[in-house]
Formats: C-alpha cells, sequence, structure tokens
C-alpha cells in the first residue's frame, strides 16, 4: 500500500507520501512550485518525483489523496462560464438582496459584491411549494422550459435551480431539472435539496448556484489527472479532500465540487487531530498555519474539530458544516510601514509576488519575514536547507527607511515590527476563542506551514500558551492530512417546524443512516474501509430563541429517546453560554448524521533515541529577542532524536522550515519527533 | 506617541475588548443581544475618555462615548475595588445612557490600589417594563410610560451583590431572568477586561499600559486631524424632518458644520424643541458619538484603519441646545429615538456634501422598518409576536459609486430573516420580496433600489404593526444633480378591487387572505444623468432593473432596433436636454412635496422658529409651538421672521407666559 497526500497551495504544491511494505514503512516529502494557469503540470511532475523514490510502483495500490483549490480560485477570481439561476416566482433577487446586511457599513462608499449570477440569468418559475411541503401551486415544464430557452439565448452554459421549500419537498426542483434537461441537453445542473437541503433560501440557493459556477473547471481538471493516473498508474484510486475535513471520490467531487471550496486550511486540521490523538492529554489545541500569504487558525477540542455553517469564500456563504478556520491576518509577507507616527504591519502584503525583499523577487517593501532575517531567526545562507539564499542586505535596505522614521537601528525597528505583528494576532485570536468559550492558557499551539514554526512561538508567548507542539513535517503538514484523511459525508434532515415525535427522530435518523452507509459505499469498495464510524448531531434551540447550537447525540437519541436528547441540549448549553433552562422548551431544527470511513493510514513511527541534543548542534548564532541580543544555539532537527532536551533560546532548523524555542520554553522531542515546547516556571 | 508602544498596546487593548464582547455575546440571554447585537463593552481611562472599542461584534454607533459627566457626578472616590454600578437614566448621566432602555454599567479597573480605568457596558433590554411589551412604542408623550427610570446605583459593592439593586430592575421587567441573563453576561465581559488588563500590566508594567492608553487616543486624534483639515474650511447648514405621526407638523433637525482647519463644530441650534412622542434624545454637553454618526463613518471611510478611541471625537465639538429633540430634558420619551437620529445622520451628510469639493452623496432611503406581526403560533397554537423583518430602502448615488439595492448605510447592520423560516414560524405567505424595477433614483450615480415585500396573513386574523417607517411625504433628496428619491408606499390588497394606500402603518389588523404590500423609500441620485456612462445605463437595462422609456426619459439614452445604445443619437438627444435644462438651483433636489412645504417654510424659518420657542418657558413651550406653527401653516404663503414672532406674540399671550425676545 502507498498512500500520498497532495496539497496545491499558491506558491508551493506539497506532497507527502507514505509506504508500507513488507512490514516496513517509508515516507517522503516534497515542495514543488505550484503552476497557475494549469495545476495539473505541478500535480503530474511532482507526482513523478515523489513516486520516482520508491522504484517500481505501477503495480501497487496507490492512494491518492488530493486537496486542490481549483474551485476556490474559481469562485474567488469569478472565472467561470456564466450559468443561470431558476427560482420561485416573486423572489428574482433572492442573490441581489441576500440577508440585507452590509459587510462594512462605516464604510460610506460600502459596495456588496455582484451576485455570480447577474440579474438578466435569474428567472422566475410559477410555482410554490409551502411550509410543510404541500403545493400552492404546481410547477408547469413548459413554463420551465421556456425560461431554460431564454437562459441559454442569453449566454448560460449550466443551471442552479433553487426553488422555495425545497428542503422539505423536492418534487418541484426535480421536475424543473428534467425540464431544464429536455432543453439544454448536457449541461451542469444543480439543485439545491440534492446538495445541502436546510432551511432559508439566500443560503440554499447559494450551495446550488456555487457547485454550478465551479463544476465545469473542476471537471476538466478531475478528467486531466484522471487520464494521466489512468495511463500511467492504473492501479491508482484518487480521493479528493473537502471542507469538513475528509475525502471523496473523484466522481463525487465531479458531482457536487461545492463540497472542496474551503478544503485547503481544513486538511491541517486533519492531520492535527491524528497527531493529538496519539499524544493523549490534550483537551483543547489551536492550530497555527503561518504561510507566506495568509494565516490560519482552528479549535479543536477532545480531538473534534469544530464545525461551522457560516464559513464564506469569495463573500459568499458556504452554509454545509465545515471546518471552522478563522484567517488572522496576512503571513510572512505583511508589509511592515509607517502609519503616521506607528509602526504598522500588514494588512498589506507583498503576498507570493514579489514577496518579501529578501526573497530577491523584486520586493522592495519590508515584511514580516525580512524581519526574521534581520533579528537572526532565519539564517539567509541556510533557508529550505540552502536551497534558496536569502538577500539580507535587500532586507535591511527596505526596512531602513522605518528604523529612519522611528530614528533607531536596523534590529531594533525589525523586532518591533514582529512585535506589533505578533500583537495584531493576539488581537485576532483572543476574540476567536472567547467566542468558543476558550482560555488561550489552557489550549496547545501546533504550529505548521512555512512561518508559522518560527512565529507560532512568539504568539505562544505573548498570548500566556504554556505548551506547543510542532509536527515532524511543518511545512507539507496539510498534504500530510490527506495520509490520514477519512472519507467524510454530512447528511441533513430539516425537521424546523414540524413537531418532533420520538418516532420522527428515529426514523430520520435511520434513513440518515441509510444516506450515509449509501453514500459511503459509492465512495470506494467496502473492503478499502478499515472502520466506518458515524458521528450524530441535532441542531436545537429553545423555543422563541432565535440562536440554535449544534449537539453532538448518541444512540439513545437515534433510537428516539427525546429525554437524552434534551438533557445533551441543556448541558451543552449550559457550557456554551454558561447558562441553561432545564425548565425551557427544546425546538430541534435539523438531525445530521456524519459518516467517517477509515483507509489504511500510516501510523507514526519512534525515530530512534539517542538522548543528547548536543550531536544535533551546527552552532550558534545571536537572535534578537525581548528588546536585547541573545545567543541562541542552533540545532539541525534532522539529527535530533527522542528524548533529547533543549532550552531557549534556541533554533532548530529543518530543511524546509525554522523552528523558534523562546526564552523561558524548553524543548523535547518525544518518541515520534514531534518537538513539544513547554513553557518553564518563571 | 512611543511608535512600538501605541501599536501593541493598542492591539493589546483591542484584543481585551474584542474578548470581553466576544462573552457578552456568547453568554447573553436575548434575542436583542444574540442576534441584533445591540449591546456593547468598552474600556476608558479614569478621566472617561473611552481608549479600546470593539468592532467584531456589537454596536459601533457608541464608539468614543465620554464618561466623564457620569463619573463626576457619582464621584471616582466612590468606585472602591469590585464594585459595579448599574444605571437606565438618561437625564441623571447626561446622555451615558440615550433612551433608557440601554441598560449601562460601569466597572473601576484597580492596579495595585491604583484606579487604572473603567469598563464600560449596555445591553438594549428587550423590556424595562412601562405601558407596552418591549416598553417602546413612538407615540409615547413622556418617558413614564417606557418604564423605570434609576440613576447609577451599586449592582455590586466591594464584590457583594446588591440584591435590592438587582431586584428593582427586575421586579420591573416582564422577563426578569432573560433581563438578569443579560445582566450577568455584561459583568462577565466587564470580568474579563479587568483580569486581562491587569495581565498587560504583569506583562509590560502598569506605567507603559498607561501611557499606551493616552498614545492610542493621541494616535485616534491625530488621524482625525488629518483628514478634517483636508475639509474645506467653512460653515455649511442642512434641515431635514422626521414626518408627524399626525397632521403636517413635521420634527426639524437642522445640523451647522463649522470647518476651521483640523476642528470641526456641529451646532444644533435650530432643531425643533423635544416632542410629545418617543423621538428624543440626550447627549449632554460633550461631543456624543450618537450625534456624530455620518462624520464618524466618514473618517472611518477615510482611514479603515483608525484606532476605535474617543481620540476620533476630540477635534470635534457640539453645540446641542437643551430642551431640543437632540439634547431633550425630562419628561421627555426616547423609546424611538431612532427615528431622529437617522434624520440627523442625514443633515450631517448634506452638511459633508456641500463642504466637500464634488460632493458626497445623495440622501439614504432614510428610514428602517421594524415589521412585527402578532398572530397564532404554526407549533404552539399560541397567539405570538414574530418580528418579520427590517426593511430599509435603496442607498443614495455616491460620488463615484451608485447606491446599494434594497439597503441602506445607517442601519445596513441589520439582517433580514428568511422568507422559509418566517413561513414556516408564523402565519404569513410571503408573495414577494424583490427589488422594483425603475425604482434606482437617476443620477451619474443613481440610487440603489426600493425594496418590496408582499405579505399575506393565512391566519384568522394578525395585527401587524411596523415601527421606524418614514419617508412617506418628503423624497430622501438627490444632490449634485441627482433626482430626488421614490417615497415610501404601504398598498393592502394590490391588484383587487379593495386596494387601497394606508400610509404609515400603526397598527393594522389583516384579515384572512388579506396582503400587505410595503415598497420601501429609495434614496437620492448623485449627480447629472446626462452625465451618466451609457455602459452603465445599458448594463441597468440588461438587468432589466430600467424600462426602455425611463433610459430615454431620465438618462437622455436613446435604443436602436438591436435594443443597444445608440451612441450618436444618444449625444444628439443629451445635448438638446442640457440646452433646454434650467441652470441648477443650488446643491439639492427635494423633490416636489418638500419644495411644496419650503415654499410655505423657506430655509432658516423653521430654525427661527424653533429658536424663538426655545426661550419660552417649558411649562408652556410645546402649547406655543403647536399654536404658532398653526397659525403660520394656514397663512398659505412663505413665512417671514416677522410673521414668526407675530404668531408667537399671539401664542404666548394666548398661554398666558411671557414672550422674551432676543435683543
Amino acid at each position: 500500500m502507498l498512500r500520498v497526500g497532495i496539497d496545491i497551495g499558491g506558491t508551493f504544491t506539497d506532497f507527502i507520501a507514505w509506504r508500507l511494505k513488507d512490514g516496513r514503512s517509508q515516507s517522503v516529502n516534497l515542495k514543488v512550485p505550484s503552476t497557475p494557469g494549469n495545476y495539473a503540470e505541478g500535480f503530474i511532475s511532482g507526482l513523478e518525483q515523489v513516486l520516482a523514490q520508491f522504484g517500481d510502483v505501477a503495480d501497487e495500490d496507490l492512494m491518492i489523496v488530493h486537496g486542490t483549490t481549483i474551485s476556490t480560485n474559481t469562485v474567488i477570481e469569478r472565472k467561470a462560464d456564466p450559468i443561470a439561476l431558476l427560482t420561485t416566482e416573486g423572489f428574482r433577487d433572492v442573490l441581489n438582496i441576500q440577508r440585507l446586511r452590509l459587510r462594512k457599513p462605516t464604510n460610506l462608499f460600502e459596495q456588496r459584491t455582484p451576485p455570480l449570477v447577474p440579474r438578466e440569468l435569474v428567472f422566475e418559475v410559477e410555482e410554490r411549494t409551502l411550509f410543510d411541503g404541500s403545493i400552492r401551486k404546481p410547477i408547469d415544464p413548459e413554463q420551465v422550459k421556456a425560461c431554460a430557452r431564454e437562459a441559454l439565448a442569453r449566454g448560460a452554459t449550466g443551471f442552479a435551480i433553487a426553488l422555495y421549500h425545497s428542503y422539505r419537498n423536492d418534487e418541484h426542483e426535480r421536475i424543473a431539472r428534467e425540464a431544464v434537461r429536455e432543453v439544454a441537453g448536457d449541461v451542469e445542473i444543480s439543485i439545491s435539496s440534492e446538495i445541502w437541503p436546510q432551511v432559508g433560501e439566500y443560503e440554499r440557493s447559494m450551495v446550488a448556484v456555487l457547485n454550478a459556477f465551479v463544476q465545469p473547471k473542476m471537471a476538466g481538471y478531475l478528467t486531466q489527472i484522471e487520464g494521466y493516473l489512468a495511463e500511467n498508474l492504473p492501479k491508482a484510486r484518487l480521493f479528493i479532500t473537502r471542507s469538513n475535513g475528509g475525502a471523496m471520490s473523484t466522481e463525487e467531487a465531479r458531482r457536487f465540487p461545492v463540497h472542496t471550496l474551503l478544503s485547503g486550511p481544513a486538511s491541517g486540521v486533519t492531520a492535527t487531530i491524528d497527531m493529538s490523538k496519539r499524544l493523549g492529554n490534550i483537551a483543547q489545541c489551536l492550530t497555527f498555519d503561518m504561510g507566506g500569504t495568509s494565516t490560519d487558525v482552528s479549535l479543536i477540542r477532545n480531538n473534534q474539530q469544530m464545525t461551522s455553517t457560516t464559513s464564506e469564500v469569495g463573500d459568499f456563504p458556504v452554509s454545509m458544516p465545515v471546518t471552522d478556520i478563522e484567517a488572522i491576518g496576512a503571513g510572512g509577507g505583511s508589509i511592515i510601514t509607517m502609519d503616521g507616527p506607528v509602526l504598522r504591519v500588514g494588512p498589506q502584503s507583498a503576498g507570493a509576488r514579489p514577496g518579501p525583499a529578501a526573497f530577491g523577487h523584486g520586493g522592495t517593501q519590508p515584511a514580516v519575514s525580512d524581519a526574521y532575517v534581520l533579528c537572526g531567526m532565519i539564517d539567509p545562507e541556510n533557508f529550505l536547507g540552502g536551497r534558496m539564499k536569502l538577500d539580507a542586505a535587500a532586507a535591511e535596505r527596505a526596512i531602513s527607511p522605518v528604523a529612519e522614521a522611528m530614528n533607531t537601528d536596523i534590529r531594533t525597528s525589525a523586532e518591533a515590527a514582529l512585535n506589533v505583528a505578533t500583537s495584531n494576532m493576539v488581537a485576532r485570536v483572543m476574540p476567536y476563542l472567547a467566542r468558543h468559550g476558550v482560555d488561550p492558557e489552557d489550549v496547545t499551539l501546533v504550529t505548521f506551514g512555512g512561518a508559522g514554526s518560527l512565529h507560532g512561538p512568539l504568539l505562544a508567548r505573548e498570548l500566556g500558551i504554556r505548551k506547543v507542539v510542532i509536527p515532524t513535517t511543518p511545512s507539507v503538514f496539510c498534504a500530510s492530512g490527506g495520509l490520514v484523511t477519512r472519507l467524510v459525508n454530512d447528511a441533513v434532515i430539516t425537521v424546523h417546524g414540524m413537531e418532533l415525535t420520538a418516532q420522527l427522530l428515529k426514523d430520520g435518523f435511520a434513513e440518515l443512516q441509510t444516506r450515509s452507509a449509501d453514500w459511503l459505499a459509492q465512495q470506494v469498495e467496502a473492503e478499502q474501509i478499515v472502520e466506518t464510524n458515524y458521528d450524530r448531531f441535532v441542531e436545537a434551540r429553545y423555543r422563541g430563541q432565535s440562536f440554535q447550537i449544534l449537539i453532538p447525540v448518541g444512540d439513545a437519541v437515534a433510537e428516539g429517546d427525546m429525554e437524552a436528547l434534551r438533557a445533551a441540549f441543556h448541558a451543552e448549553h449550559q457550557r456554551l453560554y454558561s447558562h441553561s433552562d432545564p425548565e425551557g422548551e427544546v425546538e430541534v431544527l435539523q438531525l445530521r448524521t456524519r459518516v467517517l470511513g477509515a483507509l489504511p493510514a500510516p501510523v507514526a513511527e519512534p525515530i530512534g533515541r539517542a538522548a543528547d541534543a548536543t550531536q544535533a548542534l551546527t552552532g550558534s548564532r545571536n537572535i534578537r529577542l525581548e528588546g536585547g541580543e541573545h545567543l541562541a544555539q542552533v540545532y539541525d532537527r534532522a539529527r535530533l532524536s527522542a528524548g533529547a532536551i533543549l532550552a531557549g533560546p534556541a533554533i532548530v532548523e529543518q530543511h524546509d522550515t525554522t523552528i523558534l524555542v523562546p526564552i523561558g520554553f524548553s524543548c523535547t522531542v518525544n518518541a515520534e519527533g514531534e518537538l513539544e515546547l513547554e513553557l518553564e516556571k518563571e | 506617541m512611543d511608535p512600538v508602544r501605541t501599536a501593541v498596546m493598542g492591539n493589546r487593548f483591542s484584543a481585551i475588548v474584542e474578548e470581553a464582547s466576544a462573552i457578552v455575546h456568547r453568554t447573553a440571554h436575548t434575542t436583542f443581544v444574540k442576534l441584533i447585537q445591540d449591546y456593547q463593552c468598552a474600556l476608558a481611562t479614569p478621566e472617561g475618555e473611552i481608549f479600546a472599542y470593539p468592532t467584531q461584534s456589537g454596536v459601533t454607533v457608541f464608539v468614543g462615548m465620554p464618561l466623564h459627566t457620569t463619573l463626576d457626578r457619582i464621584g471616582r472616590e466612590n468606585f472602591e475595588e469590585g464594585d459595579i454600578y448599574i444605571m437606565n437614566d438618561p437625564f441623571y448621566t447626561d446622555g451615558l445612557v440615550t433612551h433608557m432602555m440601554d441598560v449601562t454599567m460601569l466597572y473601576p479597573v484597580f492596579r495595585d490600589g491604583e484606579l487604572i480605568a473603567f469598563g464600560w457596558s449596555f445591553v438594549h433590554a428587550s423590556d424595562i417594563g412601562g405601558a407596552v411589551p418591549g416598553s417602546i412604542s413612538p407615540e409615547f408623550k413622556e418617558f413614564y410610560q417606557e418604564g423605570l427610570r434609576v440613576r447609577p446605583i451599586k449592582l455590586f459593592r466591594r464584590g457583594e451583590l446588591n440584591h435590592d439593586a438587582r431586584n428593582i430592575f427586575l421586579d420591573n421587567s416582564r422577563i426578569p431572568d432573560e433581563m438578569w441573563g443579560d445582566f450577568t453576561a455584561m459583568i462577565s465581559g466587564m470580568r474579563s477586561m479587568d483580569r486581562r488588563l491587569n495581565e498587560l500590566c504583569d506583562r509590560y508594567g502598569t506605567n507603559t499600559v498607561k501611557q499606551g492608553m493616552q498614545d492610542v487616543i493621541a494616535f485616534g486624534e491625530e488621524k482625525s486631524r488629518d483628514i478634517i483639515r483636508e475639509l474645506p474650511d467653512g460653515e455649511f447648514t442642512f434641515s431635514d424632518y422626521v414626518e408627524a405621526i399626525e397632521g403636517d407638523q413635521h420634527i426639524h433637525l437642522c445640523t451647522t458644520m463649522r470647518i476651521k482647519g483640523d476642528e470641526l463644530e456641529l451646532d444644533f441650534t435650530g432643531t425643533d424643541p423635544q416632542v410629545a412622542a418617543a423621538y428624543n434624545f440626550i447627549i449632554g454637553d460633550r461631543t456624543h458619538p450618537y450625534v456624530t454618526q455620518a462624520l464618524t463613518y466618514y473618517l472611518l471611510t477615510k482611514d479603515p484603519n483608525m484606532p476605535m478611541n474617543a481620540g476620533l471625537l476630540r477635534p470635534i465639538t457640539t453645540v446641542a441646545p437643551r430642551g431640543t429633540v437632540v439634547n431633550a430634558e425630562p419628561p421627555a420619551a426616547m423609546g424611538s429615538r431612532v427615528a431622529a437620529g437617522t434624520r440627523l445622520y442625514d443633515t450631517l451628510l448634506g452638511c459633508l456634501d456641500q463642504a466637500l469639493n464634488g460632493g458626497l452623496m445623495g440622501a439614504g432611503a432614510g428610514m428602517v422598518g421594524i415589521i412585527v406581526c402578532t398572530a397564532r403560533d404554526r407549533i404552539t397554537g399560541r397567539r405570538r409576536v414574530s418580528t418579520l423583518n427590517p426593511i430599509m430602502g435603496g442607498g443614495g448615488g455616491r460620488n463615484g459609486v451608485d447606491g446599494i439595492d434594497g439597503a441602506d448605510g445607517r442601519s445596513g447592520a441589520l439582517r433580514n430573516i428568511p422568507t422559509e423560516i418566517i413561513e414556516v414560524e408564523t402565519m404569513i405567505h410571503m408573495r414577494s420580496c424583490t427589488l422594483v424595477p425603475d425604482t434606482q433614483s437617476p443620477g451619474m450615480h443613481r440610487s440603489g433600489s426600493s425594496l418590496l415585500l408582499e405579505m399575506e396573513n393565512t391566519d384568522q386574523e394578525a395585527t401587524f404593526t411596523v415601527r421606524g417607517m418614514d419617508r412617506f411625504r418628503f423624497r430622501p433628496w438627490g444632490t449634485r444633480g441627482g433626482n430626488p428619491g421614490r417615497p415610501c408606499e404601504v398598498i393592502l390588497n394590490p391588484g383587487t378591487e379593495d386596494e387601497r394606500s394606508i400610509g404609515k402603518i400603526k397598527v393594522l389588523i389583516m384579515k384572512k387572505g388579506e396582503v400587505l404590500r410595503i415598497i420601501s423609500p429609495a434614496g437620492g441620485g448623485f449627480g447629472d444623468p446626462l452625465e451618466r456612462d451609457p455602459a452603465r445605463v445599458a448594463a441597468d437595462l440588461r438587468a432589466e432593473m430600467l424600462s426602455p422609456e425611463r433610459a430615454r426619459a431620465d438618462y437622455g439614452v436613446v435604443l436602436d432596433t438591436e435594443g443597444a445604445v445608440d451612441m450618436d443619437a444618444t449625444r444628439a438627444l443629451r445635448d438638446e436636454r442640457r440646452a433646454a435644462a434650467a441652470a441648477p438651483q443650488g446643491h439639492f433636489n427635494f423633490g416636489p412635496e418638500r419644495e411644496a412645504y419650503n415654499a410655505i417654510w423657506p430655509q432658516g424659518m423653521r430654525a427661527l422658529l424653533a429658536t424663538e420657542v426655545l426661550k419660552v418657558p417649558k411649562s408652556a413651550r410645546r402649547n406655543v409651538m403647536d399654536a404658532a406653527y398653526a397659525s403660520l401653516g394656514a397663512r398659505g404663503c412663505a413665512v417671514d421672521e416677522a410673521a414668526i414672532h407675530a404668531a408667537l406674540d399671539a401664542a404666548c399671550a394666548a398661554h398666558d407666559v411671557p414672550r422674551a425676545r432676543a435683543a
């Protein structure tokens, strides 16, 4: 068995591969530049390089789990052929009105993001289903066909259909799809009830619109890759990662590419959960994924990811359950400037191009990565294991106007910029944790991404986080999520407005069970699945409230135990909001089941033991930290073995990233090679 | 101002208040806090200047709220460690509370026995007692109808809960448990701010933290001054009206903006005396963020990275005569102050539009109606009060950009409730929720569209109230050649024999099958419609938001037989129109209704009347105002200074009060 995780980002495409053969395991990782314009090229050349390291693999079972941003980019760049939307009579402007609210009302020149479907391609279907699923006005297929013909005449190449109350009765959407199919033939037609049948017309319509919008690009990309695999690696199975942290078959991804929209950062969370389960004793983790252009955090509690149904992509809601990721700002490319008399870092970013001045791609404005170099944290001669020489002089030139304005020296200004950057992050992380009812003192920080292991420890120090864990392969950690991810699908039944009886509860969960099992069966041959789990949830609230919470429920509830359901609700409400009302009536809005099918996956292995850190010592250098110069020992991570302990301030260099052990922290190499940084008693 | 300390402390302070605001939101009980987010908490210096204010949750309108007067009156020496004061008295706090529903707390933060900051927090309490559930009705004449008024008292004394203080609030609310839940949330938020500020002192030292507070305010002030300095010097006056509940005695709101160098004065002299309706509020003598809102937004628009604190308001002074709608005295009712606040926002926009070379924007729709329906609950069968939706209108056209369809800046934070959810939860069937073609007010940059809502009652009987409706009679004004917007319209049973236009809804009882259609106002256009890029006109045509007839009539755009713009014919028609047009009069285009009103009440006369009436003893002021207004209006010709004085002399004599004349 050979399993490969592949993650395409804006700058780099990351690969990590693991093979179990004759009882021995072997793993390889690789970073290659992404190939925007034709991402498949980078995918194929990287895959070939990785597999070459395993010798002949043509006859091996190969499982590839691939994270792609094709769909995300298509939405953000709005580059797709026009599609049409069919909506219910009376509601042509559902996409224009959105939820009424403006993103930034304090901006007098605020504008709404234009809908993905222009008004001239939105058509009203003369039909109406009611809240209980009954039909007030029957649909007329001929009228639908007339709309479809007009849409085609106006240039539509695909269709989204979202009719009111279709989450309760999907009959009209199905009739409409057939009618459109007769007129338009073989084009993409997405219907809202099939993807995520929830109440709320704007969000549900957007799910169908997003799906239809990105479908052709995703299909084209998958065809290209599958073509390559069929020809060269006939035993390969390809899976695509999705926004809920799991994966799905390519067939599924082709039909429902909407599920990939937020998959990028979700994989890092999946990889973290796999690690934190093994480490044990970590009640709450905060992931810290910092790259050149973005920094994301996400909370994990009891090895469970936080799930959000209010995420967005390109200013559009993605209302299906996805891993809750909080973007807390730019990354190593954040630009350092003077804002009048005050030092500012970001929100402008040098991005991947031109990038920080030290990268030598033409950047002249100082960025956070330049400050790392100037503070001595990154060795310009040994960046990415020496594969990329950094230009420290260029970094110095770039920051000197800032130093002058501050009336100080280069190194002091560089450290000041890092302090400001860290405080920017604090200002975003603290409220994020507060919304989840968590104190920073009580979380373990897990850092990854190119700059995560350098800046994460700085952030930990500032936030009062006492423990930081650095995975073995921080810079390809999202790709490593692909090695451990499971096949995951969410299914929902909306019961909002129905009287929930024990029978309805039981029947509902039984139906969800069937749907989930069917879904899993369609993804892969049954014998490939190592283990299957079903997680069940209800979305509920106190009657009269207008906000709801998602609570995990056990088998008893699935069997129709209403009392257990209520008890679970009161308890979760108490935990989340510090109050509950055991007398209050509980109203259930949705039943949900998440199926998780595990595939063969690597198990972390001991890296060998040789307790002394000094054998990994490569030298020392002065770094600028906490207002002073400190001599830091520099270690080579590849030579650090389990049980080694070293004390901050120290630098650990790895071929693709640099790790900082701050003052006051000790660093222990654990049995599997992760670095565990802990705050010593002060 | 240290460049690094200012930046780092600014971020750390902001983290503290954002976290606290998130805690209040997460742990609060009521919908007002959870969904509408009508609450906030912030940190102020011991003097009373807010140095950190959240932006990610809660309301932004109170950024820079001055605590000084309330702290002076309580006496800072009376705050002990562990104390929390609670209050909802607008008059005693001189505007720290702008209406009684905003229950407010103050919390002293101590460091090693030294008072280093104050925590401030409020929630809009869903019910503080009074004559109606929710405590608010526009028709209330005195605050006594709006619930219980409490000046600052200690809710906690050295960490001990004062049960008496708690019970005063709870015993007078229809929902005491929820109220206490919200109070506990505020307390949690403020305790979090206390803890975090002390931790910051642990990390950086108390002096750095204290100095940081002054730095960030000074930074805010400097940025604010930089923007004001860019504005041309001068004096700009603008008047607008909140429409009367009955009759035509509309409430006059008047702002004069004086800009000199990097300072700016807002003078509300000329604004009507407080009214016997719940449209009043109070701001005291210091610059109050409730009345600077449009200006604050302008500052935040010019510099989105502006620190959120009282420094923003330092270059701004205000003059707000006591006894007017904007600085009311007892027994003024204030529950529906949002109507006056919205219109005052328009007057500031009007001033800024005059001040700025090239102008700023046309008026927004200028109303936010909250539609509330009482009918049977679909599930329980009990009668239930449901908020169906807010309804706003299209935003005004702006210098460089069109207005927003169906939504407007000042109330832009409100979300709607999905049609499907309304239908699941209530007996109302939504027939339509849509934009309305040909309602985007013409301009070089046109306004946003009106919004149409059509609701059918499926219960035996349903009662509708819509509070906050306005702009039925005076259109939102256009500017710089832009057309005025479309007024609000409410129609019962459209398309049937029973169809009738019913105007502003107070209470409407609908029978089964009856249909209510509301078409919101649209803001005013910006700039001459004949200057609008024909390509943009073509885009509106293509989107079917503009008819070919209106394209020709309003924009001078001619289409060829294919429906494309005929550029030559368009140019010719536009030239012809320009030649025929009269020279524009002034910046603003108010529309015929307001022009007719202005013909009776020329520029400055309503302000003069208001100013003169304020000199009348309080006891008779309202009666004298009503009598003088009625007699002046009845003359049927333009009011002048002499007529005002004569009318006031007569009214004072009739009410047996002396009439003080200006020297």
